[in-house]
């Protein structure tokens, strides 16, 4: 490894530059100064916390400790689905943590075993940075799918009841806006396959490089770590409809939230 | 054949329906008569399970509607709504998808027959390949008629099937609907539908 570290006074120093944003949106009353404290200041300390906790979880590399702080991310992202879709908690945490779970599990350790040949599964170095990518990729991708399928349900109510009336069975009356929103959610995904390493250096092969890898062994990396990305935020996105819709309709078949 | 028995709805503090009765025997032609925002619509939403009842109950051939028997209800009753809110594709996939579902797999359609049904109702035969957005209202409304008639099912809810067609085609339709041995149940302000007397006008 020989990257340099960053000083805490050299990583402050970015801070000069964010003084003229500060000065523009002063002038332009746009209101956004004290959120961007805010949100400077929550990732400050929610990574230090993160930091201080996986270094500590790196040196002891127990696999059961590490697995469990990987469910630990996946209750996370279930809270933040929760939240940003505004669901009912009791409801649907339930689904959504299976949804999050059994694809991302499946395929991390997928990944682990067969792909990098780990001798443990649950090595820690992996485990947590594989597994955060591919939980990290599913949120925004389930977000986006179960946001896309609901709300197309909500704004074409009539159409939703007309093909009720016309076929009489859920599941059809359903499967468009489960289609568009599975398209809704992996789109993204696609977009980013087609154009990486053109428009922008993903963070993973940045990451490797800087951290002393050839760029061939990044890139090997980087390309399992897509496929790997869009089949967990497939299987994802699909599961988070199912689950979460068992419990969304009523015994009329109506949208009940 | 179907009965309303003192139904009771409201929507917040809007009372909708209080204490409404109403019976329909097998075969006739009802059209409902009762101003805008009394809840005609609402009426055939209730039949369909589209929205519940606060109380009272709904029969259908002896069948209570209720989550055993929903399907029953579905299954048996055509709806035309008012904006025909058919899903955005192309008018054949539509059909196709319609047709192909579970509940109306067996209905036998051909293209000869449906073009015969477009061509009866003045549509010409390109509406098919055209997209539903690229509909008028009148063509929508024709369209989904035409699909009422070929899911063939005993009773026909009609919303607004008339009103956005011209006077000969108004005349058409409502011959047609009327010359039917079904069980249908209209909505509309044209005065058109009154000009006879097969159809029974109910007024709340």
């Amino acid at each position: 490894m020989n990257v340099n570290d960053i000083s805490y006074l050299s990583m402050s120093s970015l801070l000069i530059l964010i003084i003229p944003i500060i000065i523009i949106n002063y002038k332009l009353k746009i209101k956004i100064n004290k959120k961007i404290f805010y949100s400077i200041g929550r990732m400050v300390i929610q990574l230090s916390l993160v930091g201080v906790i996986l270094q500590y979880i790196f040196s002891i590399n127990i696999p059961f400790i590490n697995f469990v702080y990987f469910i630990f991310m996946i209750i996370v992202a279930s809270f933040t689905v929760i939240r940003s879709c505004n669901f009912e908690i009791n409801k649907f945490i339930i689904p959504l943590l299976l949804a999050f779970i059994i694809p991302n599990v499946i395929v991390l350790l997928f990944f682990n075993g067969f792909v990098i040949r780990l001798e443990n599964l649950f090595n820690a170095q992996y485990i947590i940075t594989i597994g955060g990518m591919l939980l990290g990729n599913s949120l925004s991708g389930n977000i986006i799918c179960i946001n896309n399928f609901y709300n197309s349900i909500k704004q074409n109510k009539n159409e939703y009841f007309y093909s009720l009336a016309l076929s009489g069975n859920r599941i059809e009356a359903l499967t468009p806006y489960f289609k568009s929103a599975v398209l809704a959610s992996v789109n993204p995904t696609m977009a980013a396959i087609e154009t990486i390493g053109l428009v922008a250096l993903p963070g993973m092969m940045t990451g490797q490089i800087l951290g002393g890898a050839v760029p061939l062994t990044a890139i090997k990396y980087q390309i399992a770590i897509m496929v790997a990305i869009l089949i967990a935020r497939y299987f994802s996105a699909i599961l988070s409809i199912l689950f979460t819709a068992l419990k969304a309709f009523d015994d009329y078949d109506i949208l009940i939230f | 054949m179907i009965e309303f028995k003192n139904i009771n709805l409201r929507f917040d503090d809007k009372v909708v329906f209080e204490n409404f009765s109403l019976k329909i025997n097998k075969g006739e032609k009802i059209l409902l008569n009762s101003p805008s925002g009394k809840g005609k619509s609402t009426l055939f939403k209730l039949l369909l399970g589209f929205e519940k009842l606060n109380s009272g109950e709904i029969l259908f051939n002896g069948k209570r509607l209720n989550k055993n028997n929903l399907l029953y209800f579905r299954k048996n009753i055509g709806y035309v709504s008012q904006d025909v809110d058919v899903r955005k594709d192309r008018v054949w996939n539509l059909i196709e998808e319609i047709f192909s579902y579970k509940n109306n797999r067996h209905i036998k359609i051909s293209k000869h027959y449906i073009i015969m049904n477009l061509q009866y109702f003045k549509l010409s035969e390109d509406i098919l390949e055209k997209e539903v957005r690229q509909l008028s209202g009148g063509e929508r409304q024709r369209l989904g008629l035409i699909i009422c008639i070929l899911l063939n099912r005993e009773v026909w809810l009609l919303d607004e099937v008339t009103s956005g067609l011209d006077e000969d085609t108004k005349e058409i339709v409502v011959d047609y609907v009327l010359k039917q041995n079904k069980t249908i149940l209209i909505i509309s302000h044209d005065r058109i539908w009154c000009k006879n007397d097969v159809v029974r006008i109910e007024e709340w």
